[in-house]
């Protein structure tokens, strides 16, 4: 395999399991190059986690997870240096205003100094944060420090991207910005994973869509299909039924 | 020094220099220091029996010496735990405000942030005492000591190295702000350190305990030997190692 064809994150058997039975069971995943991979599935079905397994934060019980073949825990930390996240909270800090943030971002991410202004001043356009540049993160709302962490996490134009439940809290025309954004930087070849509940948000941008169900990947759905809540929700019933005749 | 620690404490100094907390604390410091200190030294010159007796062999020392005495007193108790909170702060408010996801995947590694967050608290901690002595210099040539004690104007050196000795005691709390994910354990072990202290110092036992020395010292220094200062750092080191470790081991498990 040519390094081009690396996938640029792959999952393979991941296992965490929490007490009570929660968690992920055995997941599998690819994301390659210039793809947007998106995962649905219900609150609780496992998607934080699988992310969380995928950048780090969690070591799974079994399997692994990849980053352009390079196994996650093991190689160096430089490998980090391509990757942007955000899962749950944005990395806005309440003390810092706008520009701050994204400076400290970029200078956490691997960005010198001396070029971190220029690059936090075009991540500043692209994410039309201009108004909030002077403002303290802790009088931002919700939905702008959202942006802000999504700028932060985009802004280095990162060769993998994880993103958990983006267009949280995201207006309208944030959740465009966005979209535009994951666009333009998988024309550019960086694979994208998002998870998701929107389904058609979902099916304007991803290329691949798979379904995950109490922490397994159940199928997948297309996203040039019609009525996708309803192939979604079969889908569930089918494995919710066929996990409850096993039992 | 590489570049990843490098650009950490970047980040750290930042953070801490914008924050109302670490200025707070701070001011707090300093002002509630001097202000305690000032209202101890009004009652030394009083007759009230009782105010003297409380103050025990403090009441009966003059100028520089009696006023350095009732603040290192101060200093022990009440500045070891602003480093605390300040440690908790520093370290829990990752975890309390949720920014701690964004410390993961990334080049820097997690250990080296959480010992360029020591480096910064060293570094304030210093400035700190640096602050308090200025302010104490002040009440005593407000008080006239400049005129009445200029050759005791040395013990006012004790102050800074005072401050700087407890601030390297209360290295604990970055551990347990890390091990419970928040401020309030780094706070609970602030409290548990300060009192360990106080009252091993007070029963005069624990010269060698490093926890012990700074506040015995700040009591008696004639009991403790320059020999057990030196071992005060030890607990920076050993507890910053465990907190480097803690964050390079952390999960997002709970």
């Amino acid at each position: 395999m040519t390094e081009a064809e690396l996938p640029r994150l792959e999952a393979l058997g991941l296992v965490r399991r929490f007490p009570g039975g929660a968690g992920v069971h055995g997941i599998d995943l690819l994301v390659r190059p210039g793809e947007i991979h998106a995962i649905v599935g219900l609150n609780g079905a496992g998607k934080t986690t699988l992310m969380r397994l995928l950048l780090g934060m969690l070591r799974p019980q079994a399997g692994t997870a990849r980053i352009d073949g390079i196994e996650i825990g093991e190689g160096p930390s430089s490998i980090w240096a391509g990757v942007g996240q955000l899962v749950e909270h944005p990395l806005a800090y309440s003390e810092l205003d706008g520009r701050s943030n994204l400076i400290v971002a970029a200078r956490l991410h691997g960005i010198e100094r001396r070029t971190a202004g220029a690059l936090v001043d075009r991540a500043i356009a692209e994410f039309d944060l201009a108004r909030y540049s002077t403002v303290r993160a802790s009088r931002l709302s919700l939905g702008n420090r959202q942006r802000l962490g999504l700028a932060a996490a985009l802004q280095h134009d990162p060769a993998l991207i994880v993103l958990d439940e983006p267009t949280n809290a995201l207006d309208p025309a944030g959740v465009i910005l966005l979209r535009e954004a994951l666009l333009r930087r998988a024309g550019a070849g960086a694979g994208i994973l998002v998870s998701s509940h929107h389904l058609d948000e979902v099916a304007r941008i991803a290329d691949r869509i798979t379904v995950v169900n109490a922490g397994r990947t159940i199928g997948s759905l297309d996203p040039a299909g019609v009525d996708l809540e309803r192939a979604f929700f079969a889908m569930l019933h089918a494995d919710d039924s066929e996990r409850e005749e096993i039992a | 020094m590489n570049s990843g620690f490098r650009t950490a404490v970047a980040v750290e100094a930042r953070k801490a220099a914008a924050s109302r907390v670490m200025a707070s604390i701070t001011v707090l410091l300093v002002i509630g220091v001097a202000v305690l200190a000032l209202g101890m030294l009004i009652a030394a010159g009083s007759s009230d029996e009782l105010l003297l007796a409380k103050l025990g062999p403090l009441a009966r020392l003059d100028g520089w010496a009696g006023l350095v005495g009732i603040v290192s007193q101060i200093t022990s108790a009440g500045g070891l735990l602003a480093f605390g909170v300040a440690l908790s702060w520093l370290y829990g408010r990752e975890f309390s405000d949720g920014t701690v996801g964004g410390l993961f995947a990334l080049p820097v590694r997690r250990s080296t942030i959480a010992l360029a967050k020591l480096a910064v608290y060293l570094v304030w901690a210093i400035g700190a005492a640096v602050l308090l002595a200025a302010a104490v210099a002040i009440l005593g040539l407000a008080f006239g000591y400049g005129a009445t004690d200029a050759s005791g104007a040395v013990e006012l050196l004790r102050v800074p190295v005072l401050a700087i000795l407890t601030a390297l005691i209360a290295v604990p709390a970055a551990w347990a702000a890390t091990l419970g994910r928040g401020l309030l354990p780094g706070i609970a072990a602030t409290v548990v350190l300060l009192v360990l202290a106080q009252v091993m110092a007070v029963f005069g036992i624990g010269a060698w305990v490093p926890i012990v020395a700074p506040a015995l010292w700040a009591i008696d220094p004639a009991t403790v030997p320059i020999g057990s200062l030196a071992v005060v750092p030890t607990v920076p080191a050993v507890f910053g190692a465990f907190t480097a470790l803690a964050w390079s081991r952390l999960q997002l498990d709970r």
